[in-house]
C-alpha cells in the first residue's frame, strides 16, 4: 500500500519535472529526467569512478571525524574539568567554514585524497560531539547513585551505563553525519582535488552544461540521502525511540560574570594561535605554504592588502547577512504557519527532516543555474542552507511548549493565535536562537561556496584566485578573517540570544 | 565477619538554607536490623545517603568500623535499595541482578536462588520496561541481596510491593541478613513492618532530623517470625505509633 502510493507520487513527480524541463528548454535552467537518465547512461563509467572516489573519502572522513568526536565527548565526560576548553576548542573548530580550510589543507597535504577526509572528518565531528555528549550526560541520578554504593567511580560509570545509555543519541549524531560527510568530500574536491563528483560538478558549471551539472546533483543528494537512510534504518533496528536534540552546544554559562567568560575566551583563542604556531614548527612544514600567526600579522599590517581583503569580505557579508536572516526567517515562520494547521504540520515533519538531510551544497549548482551568479543566486544559496535545519528545529521547538500551558490556554477558550503568542512562540525561541547560532558558520560555508563557484565577487573569489597564484598570505588571512567572523557572528547571536531569551521566555526556560 | 559498627557522629547536612540533619550522632550495632521510621521528607534517604558515601555530611564524621563508607563502598561491603528501582532498561532481570555482584566485584553465582527468593521466576529473561512497578523493586531488592554486603541499606524496599508478596518477602528476608550478621538500616512507612522486621526502631522528627524515640524491640529470640497479634508486639507498635504522630 505504501509502496504503491510512493511509486505514484514518484511518477506524478518525474512527469511534472520533465514537463518544466520541456517548457523551459530555451533557457537552460532544468534538465528533466530522461536528459539526465541519457548523460548518465552515456557518462556511466566516469560518474562511477567519480562516485566511488566521492564516497570512499566521505566514508573515511565519516569515520575519522565521528571517531575524534566520540573520543573528545569521552574525554569530557571522565575529565569534567576541561569541558569548557574542550568545548570551545571543538566550537572554534567548527567556525572554520570547511571551503576555506580547504585551500590550506590542499597546499598542506599535496595532491591526494587527504584534504577531502579532512573536511569531511570536519563536517561531522561537531554535531556529532554534540549528540553524543548530551547522551553520555542523559543518565539519571539514580543510576550514577548506584555506580556509587558499590564506590565504582567515572570509568566504570562510563562503561556500565553512560556509554549504553548514549546510544540512541549517538545514532542521531550519526545520522546527521552522513550526509554532512558528503558534503565535507565534495567541497574538498571543489577546492582542487583531480577526481571525484566534486571536480566534475566544478567542470560542469565552469562549461554550462546543464545536463551535466543536473546529473552530477542528483547522483550526489542521492548518495548522501542513501547514507542518511541507511543509518536511519540501522538507527531504527538497535533504537525504536528517537530522542529529539538540538543541535547546538550550551549557551555560555549565564552564571558567569561576563569578565570571566571574556578572559576564558582569550585564553582559548590564545591556545589557538599556540597550537597554530606549534603545530607548523613540530611538523617542520615550509614556511613558503605554511605560513604562522607572525606571518599574517605582518601581512595585514600592510594597508593595501588589509583594504583589499576588506573589500573582498565587504561584499562576502552583502550576500551572506541577507541570506542568513531570509533562511532563518522563512524557517521560522513557516514553523509557525504549520503550527496553525497541526496536521498539515505533523505530514511536514519527516519531509523537513528528511530534506534537511539534502547536503544542500551540492544542489548549489543548480540554484545558481535558476537565479544566476549574482545577488539573487548566492542569497538563496544561504537561504536553503540555513532554511531546513530551522525549520525542524522550530517545529520541535513549537512541539514542547509543556501541555498542560496549552491545556490551560484551553480551558480558558483561548484562540489558537493567542496560544502561539503567549506560550508556543516564546517555547519555540530556544529552539530559533539555537539553529541562528549554528547557522553562523553554515551561512559562511554557503557564501564562500557559492562565490567560489560562481560569482566572481568576495572573499571566496579572493581565495580562490590567491590559491591558484600560490599567494598563501593572502590565502592564509582570508581564512583567518572568516574565522574571525564567525566566531564574532556566533558570539553576537549568543549575546542577542541571551538578552531575548532574558526578556521573553524566562520562566520556560525554567 | 569484622564487627562494623555504624557509628554516626555529631552529623549536620544541609541543603541550601534548610538544614535537613543536625548534629545527629547514633550507632547502628553490627549485625542488627534498625528500622527508621519519621515523616515523609524528614531526612531518612538523606541518613541512608550519608551511610552509603553518596553525600558527605557537612561537619561531623561517619565510620563503619575503621573505616569511611566510600573504603567500605570500595571493597563492595555495601549495598543499597533506592526508593525508586534505578534498574539499567537494557539489561534482562537476570543481569540487573547481577550487576550487583558484578559492581561489588563478587562472584555471580546466587542469581537464580534469588530470583526464586523475590518471586520472580519466569521472568529472568524480560526487559524491566516488561515488569510492574512492584516486580521491578523486587529484582532491584534481589539486586542489592547479591553481592552478600556487611552493610545493607534499604529504603522503602516494599513500597509498591502488593501485599501478599510483602508478607513472603517479610518472612524471607530476615532469616536471610540475620544468617549473614548483616548490619542492615530499614526505612520504612509502616509501623508494623518496622517492628516486625528489626531489632530496634528508630523514630525521627523533621527538619532537622533528630532521633525522637529509641525503641528496641526484642521479639526476635527464636528465628520465627514475632506474633503480630502477640500483646508484646502490639505494645511496640503502638510506643511507635505514638512517638510518629508527636514527630508530626
Ligand atoms: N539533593 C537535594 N537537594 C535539595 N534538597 C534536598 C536534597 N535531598 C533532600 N533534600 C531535602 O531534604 C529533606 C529530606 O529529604 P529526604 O529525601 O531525606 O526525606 P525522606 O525522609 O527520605 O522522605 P520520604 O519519606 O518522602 O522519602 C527534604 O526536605 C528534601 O527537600
Ligand atoms: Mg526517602
Amino acid at each position: 500500500m505504501a509502496v504503491g502510493r510512493f511509486i505514484v507520487t514518484a511518477v506524478v513527480f518525474a512527469l511534472v519535472w520533465e514537463f518544466l524541463a520541456r517548457a523551459q528548454t530555451g533557457s537552460m535552467i532544468i534538465s528533466g529526467p530522461v536528459a539526465i537518465a541519457e548523460y548518465l547512461t552515456n557518462n556511466s563509467g566516469l560518474i562511477v569512478r567519480a562516485a566511488t572516489e566521492t564516497t570512499t573519502n566521505a566514508v573515511l572522513g565519516f569515520l575519522w571525524g565521528n571517531l575524534a568526536a566520540m573520543m573528545l565527548a569521552v574525554i569530557v565526560t571522565l575529565l569534567p574539568r576541561s569541558e569548557w576548553t574542550i568545548s570551545t576548542l571543538a566550537l572554534l573548530v567548527f567556525c572554520i567554514p570547511l571551503i576555506a580550510s580547504g585551500p590550506i589543507l590542499r597546499v598542506l597535504f599535496g595532491p591526494g585524497p587527504g584534504p577531502q577526509i579532512t573536511l569531511a572528518a570536519l563536517a561531522v565531528y561537531y554535531t556529532t560531539f554534540l549528540a553524543f555528549l548530551v547522551g553520555l550526560k542523559a543518565v539519571s541520578q539514580n543510576w550514577t547513585d548506584l555506580m556509587g554504593v558499590y564506590g565504582r567511580g567515572r570509568v566504570a560509570t562510563l562503561f556500565t551505563v553512560r556509554l549504553r545509555a548514549s546510544v540512541p543519541y549517538l545514532f542521531v549524531g550519526l545520522q546527521i553525519a552522513a550526509p554532512a560527510a558528503f558534503l565535507g568530500a565534495m567541497i574538498g574536491e571543489f577546492t582542487g582535488a583531480e577526481r571525484g563528483l566534486g571536480v566534475l560538478t566544478l567542470r560542469a558549471m565552469r562549461g554550462l552544461q546543464t545536463d551535466a551539472t543536473w546529473s552530477l546533483a542528483c547522483v550526489s543528494a542521492g548518495i548522501a540521502m542513501l547514507g542518511y537512510g541507511c543509518l536511519g534504518a540501522l538507527r531504527r533496528k538497535f533504537t525504536p525511540h528517537a530522542p529529539v536534540i538540538l543541535f547546538s552546544p550550551k549557551r555560555l554559562d549565564l552564571g558567569r560574570s561576563i569578565t570571566i567568560q571574556l578572559i576564558g575566551f582569550v585564553s582559548v583563542v590564545g591556545l589557538v594561535f599556540v597550537l597554530w604556531q606549534g603545530a607548523m614548527d613540530a611538523f617542520g612544514l615550509n614556511p613558503f605554504f605554511a605560513k604562522r600567526p607572525g606571518d599574517i600579522f605582518r601581512f595585514l599590517s600592510e594597508p593595501a592588502h588589509l583594504n583589499t581583503l576588506l573589500a573582498a569580505l565587504g561584499a562576502t557579508l552583502a550576500y551572506a547577512v541577507p541570506g542568513y536572516l531570509a533562511g532563518l526567517g522563512l524557517g521560522a515562520g513557516l514553523a509557525i504557519l504549520l503550527m496553525l494547521w497541526p496536521p498539515v504540520a505533523r505530514a511536514t515533519m519527516p519531509i523537513a527532516i528528511a530534506l534537511r538531510a539534502v547536503p544542500i551544497i551540492t544542489t548549489a549548482p543548480l540554484l545558481v543555474l535558476a537565479f544566476g551568479r549574482g545577488f539573487t543566486g548566492t542569497v538563496a544559496i544561504v537561504a536553503v542552507m540555513i532554511f531546513f535545519p530551522t525549520l525542524v528545529a522550530c517545529l520541535q521547538g513549537l512541539r514542547q511548549t509543556p501541555a498542560q500551558i496549552v491545556d490551560l490556554f484551553e480551558s480558558y477558550g483561548a484562540s489558537r493565535f493567542q496560544l502561539l503568542r503567549s506560550a508556543q512562540i516564546p517555547a519555540m525561541l530556544p529552539a530559533l536562537f539555537a539553529s541562528a547560532r549554528m547557522a553562523v558558520p553554515a551561512a559562511l560555508l554557503a557564501v564562500t561556496t557559492a562565490e567560489w563557484l560562481a560569482t566572481g565577487r568576495g572573499i571566496g573569489v579572493l581565495m580562490a584566485l590567491t590559491s591558484s597564484t600560490s599567494d598563501y598570505n593572502m590565502l592564509w588571512s582570508c581564512v583567518v578573517v572568516l574565522c574571525l567572523v564567525a566566531v564574532v557572528s556566533y558570539a553576537f547571536v549568543a549575546w542577542c540570544e541571551k538578552k531575548v531569551l532574558g526578556i521573553y521566555a524566562n520562566e520556560q526556560l525554567a | 565477619m569484622t564487627r562494623a559498627d555504624i557509628h554516626c557522629d555529631n552529623i549536620q547536612k544541609s541543603f541550601g538554607a534548610v538544614e535537613t540533619v543536625s548534629q545527629l550522632s547514633i550507632v547502628f550495632k553490627s549485625g542488627q536490623t534498625t528500622a527508621l521510621v519519621g515523616p515523609s521528607g524528614c531526612g531518612k534517604s538523606t541518613i541512608l545517603r550519608m551511610i552509603a558515601g553518596l553525600e558527605t555530611p557537612d561537619t561531623g564524621s561517619i565510620r563503619i568500623g575503621q573505616e569511611t563508607p566510600r573504603q567500605v563502598a570500595r571493597r563492595g561491603g555495601l549495598s543499597m535499595a533506592f526508593q525508586d528501582p534505578s534498574l539499567l532498561p537494557w539489561r534482562s532481570v537476570r543481569s540487573n541482578i547481577a550487576l550487583g555482584a558484578e559492581l561489588a566485584r563478587k562472584p555471580v553465582d546466587r542469581v537464580d536462588e534469588l530470583i526464586d527468593l523475590v518471586g520472580l521466576v519466569g521472568f529472568s529473561d524480560h526487559r524491566p520496561a516488561e515488569l510492574s512497578g512492584g516486580m521491578r523493586q523486587r529484582a532491584a531488592i534481589a539486586r542489592s541481596l547479591i553481592s552478600a554486603p556487611d552493610v545493607l541499606l534499604l529504603d522503602e524496599p516494599f513500597g509498591a510491593v502488593d501485599a501478599i508478596t510483602r508478607r513472603r518477602l517479610n518472612r524471607d528476608l530476615p532469616p536471610l541478613w540475620r544468617e549473614r550478621k548483616t548490619t542492615t538500616l530499614l526505612v520504612t512507612h509502616s509501623v508494623e513492618e518496622a517492628v516486625l522486621l528489626s531489632d530496634r526502631v528508630i523514630v525521627l522528627c523533621p527538619r532537622p532530623a533528630r532521633v525522637l524515640a529509641d525503641i528496641p524491640v526484642d521479639l526476635h529470640h527464636n528465628r520465627a517470625l514475632p506474633e503480630t497479634n502477640a500483646p508484646a508486639f502490639r505494645d511496640l507498635a503502638m510506643r511507635v505509633l505514638t512517638a510518629l504522630e508527636e514527630a508530626a
